[in-house]
């Protein structure tokens, strides 16, 4: 090879088509090891974007961040949640790890701020990991130079990022490192690998992430007499009037 | 004002150092001033209020420089200066050539002793400066201004002015406020709030620009004032030969400071647990700068996300449904909690999944109609 060119190659600037692209920042593992096999650095990038695209709430989109989160909030790094869905639940954040004290919370009211909020919590190098759910503001979903702007910002900042977005963008190109797309599979979280700096992945990744404990008990409470069906204790009050 | 340089000329490099620092921060706070320097504290104000820039190192330079002087720079009180004048005295040269004594009986004996000080012949004792224990400045634009981004060039003197203040008292402020005062007696107040002391311009004036930025102003404004809050001491620590982590966090808490005050203080919150068994009771959002509580963790399912308020489900056959019918996969866990404060809760709550393979927290409500929410999202 051409001794000029092989030195480019080096260098991490340029990748080759079938191999991974190098890092600029140090990755954070995501405590998933069949996951961070797949990762380009081997693991979740930082100062790069990371786009999550769930296939609806409540897949397990969060339990895939919580290990690498608890990681960076035991180490006493700060995590920024803008715009989050619904109210975190202190406990639930506790359990997993995350220290609160080092959780902050935005809520901007309009699309304007809420663009200004995550990108100046994107380029703080003092925030370990900034979360973004910005879609909801914009009737298109997030603009394409919007996300360019994520995408630059938090490459100044060099904190890990996670823009979580609807399922239909993922046809939508965008300028992020690392695109998820994420379904429920049983107790599992089915990976599906749209986008990484390196070949295209050629299958889907299982990851184990952490579920609700199946109680012992299971159906049996619910059959039991402590609670019987509504529409058999409607007959039960009539019965007694 | 007069300063005593005397002692302070080492330190500063000498009297042209010295004079050129105090000329550029001046020059820096946009005020206009002239200086002179003179053995005597007396004739150096004298000799200011006649021009600039004239320095007599020693006595017998003074006496030249005091003699060219004109008797107007003396500011006498009316009545003296008429006198003086009726005498035909233009220049202090003129009073200098004069006899002192009959000087003395004409135009009083307290000129005479200004005279005697200026020139050094009596001990001239000036008081000590007392620092102001609070801090409030006002200051008038040049013209009245509409536009609130503008308003902070204005504000950055203030703030130079009052970091000064902080760097003399070694202190550190947590809120300070500024009043917009608008003409016929109306003023905006635009206060802030900084999460961790602060004593630095670049910090303050960050956060301000973000207030401004998002200020509608009600009418023109015609000057600014600036108090400062409650004064903290300076935290001392060492400074740090290695950046650690978690250490400082001073653009951590600029961040925040500057999205609470663009959108709000209520708009950046932390998060907490609060000891009550309620699920909608044991997690608060404090604003920032309160300390959350020790959280106690136990082994129970609990949702990562919460709903602002339950959300109803449909029954068929006394299965919950969403979308599809649920699969119920833990539970029940009984939470019976609230009948002191009038949020009677009593519920049964199980973990579900949906037909698209979402976690979900709902209940069962066992103490009113008997029917199913869904509370949480487990994600």
């Amino acid at each position: 090879m051409n001794p000029a060119l092989s030195g480019a190659l080096e260098r991490g600037e340029i990748r080759r088509g079938d191999d991974f692209a190098v890092a600029p920042a140090p990755t954070l593992a995501s405590g998933f090891p069949v996951l961070d096999a797949e990762l380009p650095g081997g693991g979740w990038p930082r100062g790069a974007l990371t786009e999550l695209l769930p296939g609806g709430e409540g897949v397990g989109e969060l339990g895939l961040l919580l290990p690498a989160l608890a990681r960076l909030s035991q180490a006493r790094g700060c995590i920024v949640l803008v715009a989050p869905p619904h109210r975190p639940h202190a406990p639930a954040w506790a359990a997993a790890g995350v220290r609160l004290d080092g959780l902050h919370l935005v809520f901007p009211r309009s699309p304007r701020d809420a663009l200004w909020a995550g990108v100046e919590a994107l380029r703080c190098a003092e925030v370990a990991a900034t979360l973004l759910w910005l879609d909801g503001f914009f009737r298109a979903g997030l603009p394409a130079n919007s996300l360019r702007r994520l995408q630059v910002a938090a490459g100044e900042g060099g904190g890990a990022a996670f823009c979580f977005r609807p399922q239909p963008f993922a046809a939508q190109s965008s300028p992020a490192a690392l695109r998820l797309h994420l379904q429920a599979a049983g107790r599992q979280l089915r990976v599906h690998l749209l986008k990484r700096r390196g070949p295209p992945a050629r299958q889907d990744i299982l990851v184990d992430i952490a579920r609700p404990a199946r109680s012992a008990s299971g159906f049996h409470a619910l059959a039991g007499p402590a609670l019987p069906a509504a529409g058999e204790r409607r007959e039960r009050r009539r019965a007694t009037a | 004002m007069r300063l005593d340089i005397g002692a302070s000329l080492r330190l500063f490099g000498g009297l042209e150092a010295l004079l050129g620092q105090l000329r550029a921060e001046l020059a820096a706070m946009q005020v206009a001033a002239q200086l002179a320097v003179a053995p005597t504290p007396l004739a150096a104000l004298w000799l200011a209020r006649a021009g600039d820039g004239v320095v007599c190192p020693d006595p017998a330079a003074l006496r030249a420089a005091l003699q060219a002087l004109p008797l107007s720079a003396l500011r006498l009180a009316p009545p003296l200066a008429r006198r003086v004048e009726g005498f035909g005295l233009r220049r202090l040269d003129a009073v200098l050539a004069l006899p002192r004594a009959s000087l003395g009986r004409r135009l009083g004996k307290a000129f005479v002793l200004d005279l005697a000080r200026a020139l050094g012949e009596l001990p001239d004792p000036q008081p000590c400066f007392v620092f102001p224990e609070g801090f409030a400045q006002e200051v008038e634009l040049p013209a009245p201004v509409e536009s609130a981004p503008v308003l902070l060039f204005a504000a950055r003197r203030l703030i130079a002015a009052l970091t000064g203040w902080l760097a003399v008292r070694n202190g550190a402020l947590r809120g300070i406020e500024l009043r917009l005062v608008h003409a016929q007696d109306g003023c905006t107040l635009v206060p802030l709030a900084f999460s961790r002391p602060v004593h630095a311009v670049s910090r303050i004036e960050r956060v301000l620009k973000e207030r401004l930025g998002t200020l509608c102003l009600p009418a023109p404004v015609l000057s600014l004032r600036l108090c400062a809050g409650a004064i903290e001491s300076r935290p001392g620590g060492s400074e740090l030969l290695f950046e650690g982590p978690g250490q400082g966090q001073e653009a951590l808490a600029e961040l925040l400071d500057r999205l609470a005050a663009r959108m709000g203080a209520d708009m950046v919150r932390g998060l907490a647990c609060h000891a009550d068994h309620r699920p909608e009771q044991a997690s608060c959002m404090p604003a920032q700068g309160l300390i959350a509580m020790p959280s106690k963790i136990d082994n129970l399912p609990r949702p990562l996300w919460l709903l602002e308020s339950p959300e109803a489900l449909r029954e068929v056959g006394g299965r919950p449904r969403r979308g599809g019918e649920l699969r119920l996969l833990a539970g029940p866990e009984r939470i019976e909690s609230g009948w002191w404060d009038g949020a009677d809760a009593r519920r049964d709550y199980f973990v579900a999944i949906d037909a698209r393979g979402a976690w979900l927290w709902i209940f069962r409500d066992s103490s009113g109609s008997g029917g199913w929410f869904l509370h949480g999202l487990f994600s």
